[in-house]
């Protein structure tokens, strides 16, 4: 068996409608890369990053779903095991960011009532297309007391600050797991929580 | 003579029989592989994929009526649907103006995977020696691509509107190359293999409402397409668009219900497969079995994509096409197929007894690339003991 590397384990869950870059994200955050030309995730993909937090080895295990209606029953039975969620929309196509309601009340129905959820306007450096205006993403979240940030996967906007924060959250609010073995849930200090501040991006 | 000309011998005899094809002996040389060479692979598939009769006698008038029948199609569906009067562009709101904007989601979700096919070979990328000529020649108004450019700004110019910037501004008339990579659309008069890949995706959705387009069907057409738009026999070559229009519908016909999301549960639909592969494995390494079952590592978390997309991401497309040989060959189609994905497992399974969960997820995620005919071969071996 692998020895302990880490002393917390956070599972992550990207979703969001088809296209708006959530392969993207999760590559440039582990890999430090970006390509144009991904194949669309079919079912679900699975990628681990270990990141440090207040001098904590946290050890990131973050699923990438496909967008497309039709892997939904695969995709949220993930939702349960999730502690951090990301909501992705492409500030490019405003059907993705109407979509961030569908999302969010999938979360509603099958994830854990404390998920962590952050939402993500990406492609931010598509100013010249942008539809969507970073104020709207703003009012979606602050609306429904959630982080919120523009990010590039292609420039490199804001993505670890994305995940660090997600993680930070997560850390901050509710129990994590111990890295043993049999993966035993041990609480971590809880702390009371509080409203999550709206964080914005690109100015 | 060396083994791979003898090969390719047995399979011309074959072919080259006057009448009527011996199925059961096609069948059990392309189990073994087809060559590459001769175009041999790309008339095999068209038997296998029953879009070619084994009679020889009806071929020439199946390809006549069949190739006929896709050109109304593009006619049809593409180049002035709903009649000449009712132009698409018609900016009245009737009522096939709005199957017009429906029709452009679907469009618009097998824009975005056609353009990310099969990146690691630039083929797709490429322009086809045979455009439809209707369509390049349209000053972009036929191309489908467009359909969906124009339909975004159209979208997008009402969304400004409505919060007072009517200003569209000229940039986002730029087509889209910057953002597609090289997938980028070609000019009047060319177009690339993956704008033919998108048609006939197209064309199936329409034609397969109760369907309509899933992602996949991308990665289940490609290979398809790939082999026969390469064919040296230029008639084929030629006909490399319809022609797999009809194999990729009859394949489909085979698949569809791992497509379907209200089927997952019916002993067609994905969940059966998946639970068929699983109990395979248990049969024949129950330790491995025992082991993902204890770290929680569901089926669905690899086997998902494996048994939907026919293995069509998980290997390079030339090891993809020599496993289809296998696939096609076996006329109980699914049975060797869930064998093939048993042998990849077993074959993994000294890294997968080592392993933690996140290392085995990754591993049969990301399947190490291993000479193809190591998991055939293992597959045979279970087949024969199954
Ligand atoms: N300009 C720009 N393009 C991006 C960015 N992120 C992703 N893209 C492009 O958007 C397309 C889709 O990205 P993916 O990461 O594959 O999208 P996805 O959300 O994983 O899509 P599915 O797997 O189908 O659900 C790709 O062709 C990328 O090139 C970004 O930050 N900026
Ligand atoms: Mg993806």
């Amino acid at each position: 068996m692998a020895k302990k590397t880490y002393d917390l384990l956070f599972k992550l869950l990207l979703i969001g409608d088809s296209g708006v870059g959530k392969t993207c994200i999760l590559f440039r955050f582990s890999d430090n890369h970006f390509t144009t030309t991904f194949i669309s995730t079919i079912g679900i993909d699975f990628k681990i990053k270990t990141v440090e937090l207040r001098g904590k080895k946290i050890k990131l295990q973050i699923w990438d779903t496909a967008g497309q209606e039709r892997f939904h029953t695969i995709t949220t039975s993930y939702y349960r095991g999730a502690m951090g969620i990301m909501l992705v929309y492409d500030i490019t196509n405003e059907k993705t960011f109407d979509d961030i309601v569908k999302w969010l009340r999938n979360i509603d129905e099958h994830a854990n009532e404390d998920v962590e959820k952050m939402i993500l306007g990406n492609k931010c450096d598509m100013e010249e297309k942008r539809v969507v205006s970073k104020e709207r993403g703003e009012a979606i979240a602050r609306e429904h007391g959630i982080r919120f940030m523009e990010t590039s996967a292609k420039a490199n906007i804001n993505i670890d600050r994305a995940f660090s924060e997600l993680a930070e959250a997560i850390l901050d609010k509710t129990s994590g797991r111990e890295a043993d073995a049999d993966h035993a849930r041990i609480a971590v200090e809880r702390r009371p929580s509080r409203a999550p501040p709206t964080r914005a991006c690109c100015t | 003579m060396g083994l791979h000309k003898a090969r390719i011998r047995a399979f011309e005899d074959i072919l080259e029989e006057d009448s009527t094809i011996d199925m059961v002996t096609l069948r059990s040389l392309a189990f073994n592989g087809i060559p590459d060479d001769k175009g041999l692979r790309s008339l095999v598939w068209r038997i296998l994929l029953n879009y070619l009769p084994s009679d020889k006698n009806s071929w020439q008038s199946t390809l006549t009526e069949k190739r006929n029948l896709y050109k109304h199609y593009i006619d049809e569906i593409i180049v002035s649907p709903g009649g000449e009067t009712d132009h698409p562009l018609n900016n009245s709101p009737d009522s096939s103006w709005s199957t017009y904007f429906k029709d452009n989601e679907v469009l618009l979700q097998i824009d975005k995977d056609v353009r990310r096919l099969c990146p690691d070979i630039s083929f797709f990328q490429n322009a086809t020696e045979f455009p439809c000529h209707k369509v390049v020649y349209s000053g972009g108004a036929k191309r489908l691509h467009k359909r969906v450019e124009q339909s975004v700004l159209k979208f997008s110019t009402l969304e400004r509107r409505g919060l007072g910037v009517a200003k569209l501004s000229d940039e986002s008339r730029r087509s889209d190359s910057t953002q597609s990579g090289d997938y980028a659309p070609l000019h009047e008069g060319r177009e690339a293999h993956w704008e033919v890949v998108e048609r006939m995706l197209f064309l199936y959705a329409k034609l397969n409402p109760g369907q309509g387009y899933v992602q996949g069907m991308n990665e289940i057409i490609g290979p398809i397409y790939h082999t026969f738009a390469i064919d040296p026999n230029k008639e084929y070559r030629m006909n490399a668009e319809p022609d797999c229009f009809f194999c990729f519908t009859n394949l489909m016909a085979e698949i569809r219900d791992f497509f379907i999301r209200t089927l997952d549960e019916s002993d067609s639909g994905i969940n059966y497969v998946m639970g068929k592969l699983s109990d395979c494995l248990k049969k024949f390494d129950p330790v491995v079995w025992d082991l993902l079952e204890k770290q929680e590592l569901k089926p669905q978390y690899y086997s998902f994509r494996w048994l939907t997309l026919l293995l069509s991401q998980e290997f390079a497309l030339p090891d993809v096409e020599r496993i289809w040989d296998s696939i096609f060959a076996d006329s109980d189609r699914f049975e060797f197929f869930i064998y093939i994905c048993c042998a990849m497992i077993l074959l993994v399974r000294q890294e997968l007894l080592n392993g933690d969960f996140a290392s085995n997820v990754k591993l049969l995620q990301n399947f190490p690339p291993m000479d193809v005919s190591l998991i055939l071969n293992k597959a045979v071996e279970i087949s024969l003991a199954a």
